[in-house]
């Protein structure tokens, strides 16, 4: 099935323009919606594995994206009740105190394209308001927490502690930023670490696959 | 142009490894190297945790007073850690920095107020990074209304825009020189701010980016800059850009800086 390749290779390429025509030749050359979606998803992997090597650069990243999302408007009539196809829904927000948000939103586009229903809640998050997300959003699988401050660190700490102390269950935690380490995360008491928006879709697949 | 040496903070791996093994040597030196190629403050950042922040700033800022008179710009993003820092401080240098967020204004100003110390004020408030040059404008208007507050003269303030990093900006930074040019006309005495190579976050080759980026936003009024002095290719070029926008007259200054070989063996 050509045109489905030719899906996943433009995706890859940030073609905005020609992911849409391609899709439309796929479904009729008889691919499924499903299918089609999972190429571009899978072609979404390469592009964060790309950048987390070093190799693609932010901007190419989000044309990918871009165009992904290109080709989902195509697919959406195609995927009627399809609410099963997502892999669950991540919060994801930067923890009080912090304003930046470039790379929690470049995790965000990546964990979507990954294929989960992200609730993005922005900066300067309380610990408490993440918690009511969770409560309010529904089958949430992950809630990620970032920070790039070393000052507001203590910030996320007593965000992962609260929100692992709120009894809630069926989701992981996943935290990171500029002064985030692997080891910082296992001391709060995270479930999972990533160092940049790539590697976090990745990290978010294992999570709920468990 | 304000050079404000960005060498001496632990968000630096080296930096961090001196602060971690009490490299005083190593600390020293940024200073000294950064004052002989002329800045005119050497910043000073722990960026460690909150709970031993004070107490690191102390050995650097005695490090750094041990080898220079060059003033410091007291970096954290506590207000409290810069107040606390600049009683530490043997003359007058800069607080890095204040914005609208919290009560940062309300505990900086009426400290500095009856003296000569200057102050980076972020053009942000408590919802968030600016996404438009108007909600920068607006920031700037409430920050300039409290500088009147507490009696804090325009020309001792160093106003941050916050560069957007190019490669998630869709229009380049053509926002941002709008409203560097409608600072400085709203108050001729103040000076703009920023960091050199925010500008270039990942990008590859990202020297071209932060070069260029330097000279479109000195050529639209930015006089200030949190850079790294050593960096010669740079220094040349804020003293070439310095002379070609006509602050430096009869080219005084970057013959001057060349002799003393600030840009590097060139010819």
């Amino acid at each position: 099935m050509a045109k489905i390749d030719d899906v996943k290779a433009n995706v890859e390429a940030g073609k905005t323009k020609l992911v849409p025509g391609l899709v439309q030749d796929a479904l009729n050359e008889g691919s499924a919606a499903a299918d089609i979606l999972q190429a571009m998803v899978d072609a979404m992997g390469v592009v964060g594995e790309k950048f987390s090597t070093g190799e693609l650069f932010v901007p190419e990243m989000l044309i990918a994206a871009k165009a992904m999302a290109k080709g989902v408007e195509v697919l959406k009539p195609h995927m009627a009740g399809d609410a099963s196809a997502s892999l669950g829904t991540c919060i994801i927000g930067t923890v009080e105190g912090d304003l930046h948000d470039i790379g929690k939103n470049l995790v965000a586009m990546m964990i979507e394209s990954a294929g989960f229903t992200v609730v993005d809640l922005g900066v300067d998050v309380s610990a408490s308001k993440f918690v009511e997300a969770i409560k309010a959003n529904e089958n949430v699988r992950l809630v990620a927490c970032s920070g790039l401050l070393s000052t507001t660190m203590p910030a996320l700490k007593e965000t992962v502690q609260t929100i692992k102390a709120s009894g809630l269950t069926g989701f992981k935690v996943m935290v990171g930023g500029a002064p985030v380490t692997a080891q910082y995360a296992e001391a709060v008491g995270a479930d999972a670490y990533a160092p940049d928006a790539g590697s976090a879709a990745v990290k978010a697949k294992e999570l709920v696959t468990v | 142009m304000i050079i404000i040496g960005e060498k001496i903070n632990g968000a630096i791996p080296s930096v961090a490894k001196a602060i971690a093994e009490k490299d005083a040597d190593f600390i020293r030196d940024l200073a000294r190297s950064q004052s002989e190629a002329g800045a005119n403050f050497i910043d000073v950042c722990a960026s460690v945790d909150v709970s031993v922040e004070m107490e690191t700033m102390k050995w650097l800022i005695d490090l750094v007073q041990d080898v220079t008179e060059t003033p410091i710009a007291v970096d954290s993003p506590s207000a409290e850690i810069c107040a606390e820092a600049l009683k530490l401080c043997n003359r007058p240098g800069l607080v890095n920095s204040v914005s609208m967020e919290g009560k940062k204004i309300d505990l900086i100003f009426p400290v500095i107020a009856d003296t000569k110390w200057e102050c980076a004020a972020l053009l942000c408030d408590d919802t968030g990074i600016p996404k438009s040059g108007k909600k920068r404008l607006e920031v700037f208007a409430a920050i300039m209304e409290k500088a009147k507050e507490y009696n804090i003269d325009p020309s001792r303030l160093h106003i941050d825009p916050l560069v957007e990093m190019l490669c998630t900006s869709e229009e380049g930074i053509n926002i941002i020189l709008d409203v560097i040019r409608e600072i400085k006309k709203q108050y001729p005495t103040i000076h703009v701010t920023g960091g050199a190579s925010n500008i270039s976050f990942n990008l590859p080759a990202r020297k071209f980016v932060n070069q260029a980026f330097i000279v479109l936003a000195m050529s639209a009024g930015m006089d200030s800059a949190i850079i790294n002095p050593l960096h010669k290719h740079m220094m040349g070029l804020i003293y070439a850009t310095e002379a070609l926008i006509g602050m430096d007259e009869y080219c005084m200054e970057f013959i001057g800086g060349y002799r003393k070989g600030l840009f590097g063996p060139v010819k």
